[in-house]
């Protein structure tokens, strides 16, 4: 065996099919290129070789995961290889029998997503009718006793909800609340100027979610996911490329991140064409930026680059133009004028991007089908 | 602190023991972690079922590993339990 490093956690993107139409969807864009999801056996094997290959964490995410029929035979399984399994679903088509049977097959954890604090703004979120419907599944996984994260990705239509959404934490009984600050990628990054809070408003929310951490630590649990726009400090993507973290797509895909199909020129190989070890350890795409050896300047010298691995690859490419640059939310890149000026870059009342099969399609026609190669 | 008599730490539901056949140690996993054991930790872990006192966490431990010092024992039992209470791993 090579020195390819350990992966700990796997993110199944089992489905891109999805109830909800949210205007900061982390899926991709062109989304409804993808087809022929991975059979229920095909998962079964994946999450085998998974274990087999260190793998501890697995997080079920979509889409809307529970669209997947046979999504309790795959917790089965995934728990039969020891794996602690975590269900992030938006909950809306959640009911008492399934969340029971969940629990039988041995799922340990629950994070459900809501969009806001109050009906309106979160339904214009979401794009559908979903708001009381969250609560009252939210209310039912208190019942059943599963352990509950609540997560909220925050933006400037929620951000002045944030003590009214920690209130709603604290009496729903969550465990864990993440104020997730929207990353702009996918859908989000087409809604940017939508979606990207002022300073004060930014500020103002960080020092409320400081101040609840510190009140409630022992109780709740409040991770405050910073906006890198914002704040300028480059995120650790991934904990490095290759290295700990591995995402699987609904056809069976296997990337460092959900969004690195966004850079092109990495192809991105499939469990169906292999086993997941060798795709992990040998694959070009899984190899392109693992280490430092691909870094330039000013990474290449910087006393970080073991710290924060240059920022993210794919922000690096949708910046800068260059996967393989410094992420350009470092003040020390060259291109960082880009993100000062999009940061003040917000505008209300600009039509807002609703993520669902037709605009995917509008968005994306007339590029190649075969972008990613 | 832990210094509550009536306390009986329980593992909280989301947290789970797991052996890593790969590292040959105990991990204390939960959704977005997962915390490395040594061999006192995770039998610490496994007495927190929520019936037992720090006093009777203690006796068994003292037992186990055939220790005569109680009070480093009491003090490495208290700071582990402050560690993963503060995390929300224990109720």
């Amino acid at each position: 065996m090579s020195a390819a490093p350990r992966p700990y956690t796997l993110v199944a993107e089992l489905t891109y099919r999805c109830p909800l139409r949210c205007l900061y969807c982390s899926n991709p864009v062109d989304f409804h290129r993808s087809r022929d999801e991975l059979s229920t056996s095909e998962w079964q094997r994946v999450f085998s070789e998974a274990a087999e290959l260190g793998v501890m964490q697995l997080h079920l995410s979509g889409g809307e995961p529970v669209l997947r029929d046979d999504l309790a035979e795959l917790i089965r399984h995934a728990r039969s290889c020891d794996l602690y399994i975590n269900l992030i679903t938006g909950g809306t088509l959640l009911d008492e029998d399934k969340l029971r049977r969940f629990r039988e097959v041995g799922l340990d954890h629950i994070q459900l997503s809501i969009q806001g604090a109050a009906r309106e703004s979160a339904e214009t979120i979401a794009g559908v009718r979903s708001h009381e419907k969250k609560l009252e599944v939210a209310r039912l996984i208190g019942k059943i006793g599963f352990p509950l994260t609540l997560n909220v990705v925050i933006h400037r239509l929620n951000i002045a909800e944030v003590p009214e959404l920690i209130r709603i934490a604290l009496e729903l009984g969550a465990n864990r609340l993440e104020l997730a600050n929207t990353q702009f990628y996918a859908w989000a990054a087409e809604n940017r100027r939508a979606l990207m809070p002022t300073r004060e408003q930014y500020d103002r929310a960080e020092e409320i979610a400081r101040e609840a951490i510190a009140k409630y630590r022992g109780t709740l649990e409040i991770a405050f996911v910073q906006n890198d726009y914002l704040t300028g400090e480059p995120k650790p993507c991934m904990g490095g490329w290759g290295r700990s973290y591995m995402c699987i797509n609904p056809a069976g895909e296997v990337m460092p991140c959900h969004a690195a199909a966004v850079i092109p020129g990495l192809y991105f190989e499939s469990v169906r064409d292999g086993a997941l070890g060798k795709i992990w350890r040998d694959s070009p795409a899984m190899n392109a930026f693992r280490g430092d050896d691909w870094m330039i300047e000013p990474c290449r010298s910087c006393a970080r680059k073991e710290i924060d691995f240059g920022g993210c690859r794919c922000q690096a490419f949708m910046l800068a133009g260059n996967a393989a640059e410094a992420d350009p939310i470092c003040r020390l890149s060259p291109h960082h004028g880009i993100v000062e000026s999009m940061r003040n870059d917000f505008r209300d009342g600009d039509s807002l991007i609703y993520r669902d099969t037709k605009t995917s399609r509008r968005l994306t026609r007339g590029t190649a089908e075969s972008q990613k190669l | 602190m832990t210094g509550d008599d009536a306390w009986r730490p329980r593992l909280a539901a989301r947290a789970r023991l797991k052996f890593d056949p790969i590292a040959g140690q105990e991990m204390l996993l939960f959704p977005e972690a997962a915390l490395a054991l040594n061999e006192t930790g995770a039998a610490i872990v496994r007495l927190c079922d929520g019936a037992r006192s720090i006093d009777e966490i203690v006796d068994q431990l003292s037992k186990k590993f055939s220790n005569n010092d109680r009070n480093a024992l009491t003090r490495e039992v208290s700071d582990f339990l402050d560690t993963i209470r503060a995390r929300g791993l224990l109720q």
